[in-house]
């Protein structure tokens, strides 16, 4: 669940940043600063999506409890 | 027996008329040993053993009783149960009420007395703060779902569909389930704590796959009887006890049955839960492609300003003191190796990890990064090679008064003025002595 919740957060943060860098009117190593944890958020939220894909597993409820108790 | 027309001996009396319709009907055999079927209301057990209802439908009812050890009546029949009966008419001739004396009694179906235990257990629900206790947040982005539901069934199809429609790929595992009939509510309960093994950190480690997060429970549209399963106490409880948050998704829009109440999210329909659980995967690469673009434009028009600022400082230290110049100089070289190095890095960085994106506005950026580090590289050894060592080192030398302003011109000087010269590696003192001026020569 927390992973989700940041998922939030980091969208929440982004609009920080982007409001913050879109304003304007900031020192350079705050420019730089915000870029680069706007970045990181970005690779962080993009991870989040690629993680969601994987496989579509289909199993009876024998199958599945089997496969658990090995 | 009498005939209508033997009038001779005067009015009958009412008794013998009434037994007169009681005989008859117990000689027809219409009106014995027949099969009947309806609801019941009125249903009454007295301490003598009899058993008192009424039979109806829409169109019609009819008293009925059991008498004490006629039959067995099976456990799950009361008011409300829609019963076949076997029975004789007969009329009780002291009321004159004409009833059915119930031979057998059979339930068709178990709706009524099931009707009421499923309103047993939502009040037992409610008393022990089951209805209202806090509900968990459904993942704002699932990355493995559980599923429990019929194999094959048309509702796993529509579920399937919409979240590859939604989520292309987005991670699923079925439980297939039996959702109707005896054994349903115990696999159901089954399916749910199986779900609730691969939502475990330790399970998930050892199976190679993210923890389920989400469980989805549900069948598609049916009659009452063939939901049933999703108004039982052991599934209910398993839905409480799921440590990862529980949408059920029973039946259609118009069905609520218990499972809805104490799921973490109701959903209308299967697919209801597929809509409200899986996000549009599109929407989600699209802010992420907006933010970016919007982070990339905005920091690349602050570099921007301060490259315009950096022209402004150059302009403005031309003539300014050669101390001055050297340091702020060293300045410039100083931020524009920052900016040309550290920023543009960050950028291309970021820019490989973000890749996947593969959006032109991304790459138009970029190359507009890259243009600003060339002008930038360009303008940082244009500034060095302006500096005034660069010149001392040629053999020039430079002038400035004892006050250590750079002289250029004649004017600025007179005959006998003291003067420092600077060279390439270090200054002298001298005095002026002729002063000629050069006609022709600009000012």
């Amino acid at each position: 669940m927390s992973e989700e919740i940041s998922y939030s957060i980091a969208i929440k943060r982004l609009e920080e940043i982007v409001a913050d860098l879109e304003r304007g009117g900031i020192a350079l190593d705050e420019t730089l600063k915000l870029y680069e944890e706007g970045a990181k958020l970005l690779e962080f939220c993009q991870q989040e999506l690629a993680s969601a894909e994987g496989r579509l597993n289909e199993m009876r409820l024998s199958e599945i409890e089997e496969k658990l108790s090995e | 027996m009498r005939g209508g027309s033997e009038l001779t001996t005067g009015p009958i009396p009412v008794g013998q008329f009434v037994n007169l319709i009681r005989t008859t009907i117990r000689n027809d055999n219409l009106f014995q040993n027949q099969v009947i079927k309806g609801e019941i209301t009125q249903w009454k057990s007295y301490p003598s053993g009899h058993t008192y209802f009424t039979l109806r439908d829409s169109d019609g009812q009819i008293s009925a009783v059991i008498w004490q050890g006629r039959c067995t009546i099976d456990s799950s029949i009361g008011e409300g149960s829609v019963v076949v009966v076997i029975a004789n008419l007969d009329l009780y001739a002291k009321s004159g009420r004409i009833q059915l004396i119930v031979n057998r009694i059979e339930p068709i179906n178990k709706l009524g007395v099931l009707e009421e235990q499923r309103k047993q257990l939502i009040e037992l629900l409610r008393s022990e703060g089951m209805l209202d206790r806090p509900r968990m947040a459904l993942p704002a982005i699932p990355k493995h779902i559980a599923i429990i539901t019929g194999v094959g069934s048309a509702a796993l199809a529509d579920m399937n569909r919409l979240a590859e429609n939604r989520w292309p790929g987005i991670r699923r595992t079925v439980i297939g389930v039996t959702v109707q009939g005896n054994s349903a509510p115990n696999e159901i309960v089954r399916g749910i704590l199986a779900a609730g093994k691969l939502a475990e950190i330790e399970v998930a480690k050892r199976l190679n796959q993210p923890p389920v997060d989400v469980i989805i429970v549900g069948r598609g549209g049916g009659s009452p009887e063939d939901l049933w399963a999703f108004n039982l106490e052991p599934v209910a409880r398993a839905i409480i006890a799921s440590a990862v948050p529980v949408i059920s998704a029973v039946g259609h829009e118009s069905d609520m049955l218990v499972a809805d109440l104490v799921a973490d999210l109701r959903a209308s329909t299967p697919s209801n839960a597929i809509e409200r659980l899986v996000p549009e995967f599109d929407q989600h690469q699209m802010m992420m492609l907006n933010f970016e673009l919007r982070i990339t434009d905005a920091t690349t028009r602050l570099f921007v300003d301060w490259r315009n600022n950096l022209r402004l400082l150059q302009s403005r230290l031309l003539n300014a003191p050669l101390q001055g110049v050297y340091n702020a100089n060293q300045q410039i070289s100083d931020l524009s190796n920052r900016l040309t190095t550290a920023v543009i890095n960050k950028f291309s960085q970021s820019k490989q990890k973000l890749a996947s994106l593969g959006n032109i506005m991304v790459l138009a950026a970029q190359q507009s990064i890259a243009a600003e580090k060339t002008k930038l590289a360009v303008f940082a050894s244009a500034l060095n090679s302006a500096h005034p060592n660069n010149v001392l080192q040629r053999g020039y030398s430079m002038i400035s008064n004892e006050n250590g302003e750079v002289i250029s011109r004649t004017n600025d000087l007179s005959k006998g003025q003291n003067i420092i010269l600077a060279l390439a590696d270090g200054t002298a003192k001298a005095t002026v002595g002729e002063i000629t001026k050069e006609s022709g020569k600009n000012e």
